[in-house]
């Protein structure tokens, strides 16, 4: 083996430059480019690391958001159910008292109806009585009806005791001495001064008597003062059936 | 017909060109072939590099080879390999790239020379010491020779010269046998054993690249660790004062 020296020093400095160009066109833009590389990634990570505390910070931030929206919500949706209830207390009691005004007003007008009823069944029911009994009594005991009240009316007149024949004087006496006596039917005169004298001798002197014819006093008669009054009527009667016959329509309402 | 016969031991004899002491031999002229290809296959690919993610097949490669390297280098050293790379890759390359490119037919590998495996260890041999005295000064690193004691000096010099030895002979001898090796095969057995053969050769290139450029680095790193122990010796004094 023989080495030649100028070959040897030749390859050294081929190394050598191979080395050089190699550092400066290899290895040095290889690194560089490869540092730069891993500077840019260890960037991005930074980067991507900083966006995540961010987008968790965001998180944390859009869910105490999301928490206090939903307290408020709940809050709301709690007010306006209690707001609901309240409204719907107040239009039940609203309601309630209407149906109570309706049916108060029904009630009423059922009574009304009733008393129109009662009213015109009484009137009805009294004068069929009159001509009834003045058909009966002058067919069979040929008896004027109406002479018959004028004279249960001077009976009852007669029959007043003390106390209650003071009472109507110092009536008659506070009522300016003037007494009404009305009557469903025209009394004669005849039977005026019977009810005059009655009266003088019964109770007191110095008074007028004023007579009124009045249908609404179903087949009677009646003094008025002050007051006081002395009456006969079918009224009295016809009280209790119109009481039998509304005990009777209760019952069957009752039933139904 | 073979530029160097089997007779001749190197292509060191096969000179093309001469004038006094200067000639120019295959070994120069094959090592130029091998300067020439990595130079300009690296200014070729390195003319467009780029730092983003998406580069070139060929960038890739560089830089995965630069990779290995850098890390080869670090694992070593433990330590910054960025100023190592230079010497420890340019042995790599070029042997390896000398070594491989002995499959082409007519192509005599450089490092089948003496001259060229001697100068290469030479540089080595400079390296060492160089990498060493440049780290903390000619003081310390001379001072190594004469550790435990003065006596072990002169082992010391005989280990730095042996093994630049036996860097210069590891390789040429691999190489040079192999394509005398291949030489005699072609001319005795035809096609097949010498194709395998190569292909053996290839390998074996390869690994003496990687082990020339490995026990360089260890050399290297052998003067540098004991740098390093004297530095930590001389800071526990430090603190004891």
């Amino acid at each position: 083996m023989h080495i030649d020296w100028f070959v040897f020093l030749a390859q050294i400095f081929n190394f050598l430059l191979l080395m050089y160009l190699l550092k400066r066109f290899l290895y040095g833009r290889i690194i560089k480019a490869m540092d730069d590389r891993e500077t840019k990634i260890a960037g991005r990570f930074a980067e991507a690391e900083e966006l995540k505390v961010k987008a968790n910070e965001e998180a944390e931030l859009y869910e105490k958001r999301n928490q206090v929206l939903n307290e408020a919500k709940e809050q709301m949706l709690n007010e306006a159910t209690m707001a609901a209830d309240a409204k719907r207390k107040e239009l039940m009691e609203k309601v309630r008292l209407e149906v109570d005004q309706v049916k108060t007003r029904w009630q009423d007008m059922l009574v009304r109806e009733q008393d129109a009823f009662f009213y015109d069944l009484r009137q009805r029911a009294a004068k069929q009585l009159y001509d009834t009994a003045r058909k009966a009594l002058s067919d069979l005991a040929d008896v004027k009806l109406e002479d018959r009240i004028v004279d249960e009316f001077l009976r009852r007149i007669k029959a007043l005791d003390e106390e209650k024949s003071v009472q109507l004087r110092k009536a008659i006496t506070g009522g300016g001495n003037k007494v009404i006596i009305q009557s469903a039917f025209g009394i004669p005169a005849l039977r005026q001064t019977e009810i005059a004298e009655a009266l003088k001798k019964q109770i007191t002197n110095g008074f007028t008597i004023r007579y009124l014819e009045q249908p609404e006093i179903v087949s009677g008669i009646e003094l008025r003062v002050n007051g006081h009054k002395i009456a006969w009527s079918l009224n009295e009667y016809l009280e209790t059936l119109v009481e039998n016959l509304t005990e009777t329509l209760q019952k069957e309402a009752h039933a139904a | 017909m073979e530029i160097v016969s089997l007779n001749q031991i190197s292509p060191d004899q096969v000179v093309i060109w001469s004038y006094g002491f200067i000639i120019l031999n295959v070994t120069i002229l094959y090592t130029w072939l091998v300067m020439g290809i990595l130079v300009i296959g690296s200014i070729l690919v390195t003319r467009n590099i780029s730092s983003e993610m998406n580069v070139s097949r060929w960038q890739h490669f560089l830089e995965v080879i630069v990779s290995i390297i850098r890390g080869e280098i670090r694992e070593m050293t433990k330590k910054g390999a960025d100023s190592y790379i230079p010497l420890i890759g340019t042995l790599f390359l070029f042997i390896c790239t000398s070594n491989v490119l002995a499959v082409v037919p007519g192509y005599v590998a450089p490092t089948s020379s003496i001259t060229t495996t001697a100068a290469l260890a030479t540089c080595v041999f400079i390296a060492v010491p160089f990498y060493g005295i440049s780290r903390n000064g000619v003081l310390h690193y001379f001072k190594e020779y004469f550790q435990p004691t003065f006596i072990f000096f002169p082992f010391h010099v005989m280990g730095e010269i042996s093994r630049t030895l036996a860097l210069t002979v590891r390789l040429f001898g691999n190489i040079m046998s192999h394509e005398k090796v291949i030489g005699i095969l072609l001319a005795v057995t035809p096609f097949l054993f010498p194709v395998v053969m190569q292909i053996l050769g290839l390998l074996i290139g390869v690994i003496q690249a990687y082990i020339f450029a490995i026990l360089s680095m260890v050399y290297i790193a052998s003067a540098l660790s004991a740098e390093d122990e004297h530095h930590v010796e001389v800071k526990k004094e430090t603190v004891a004062v």
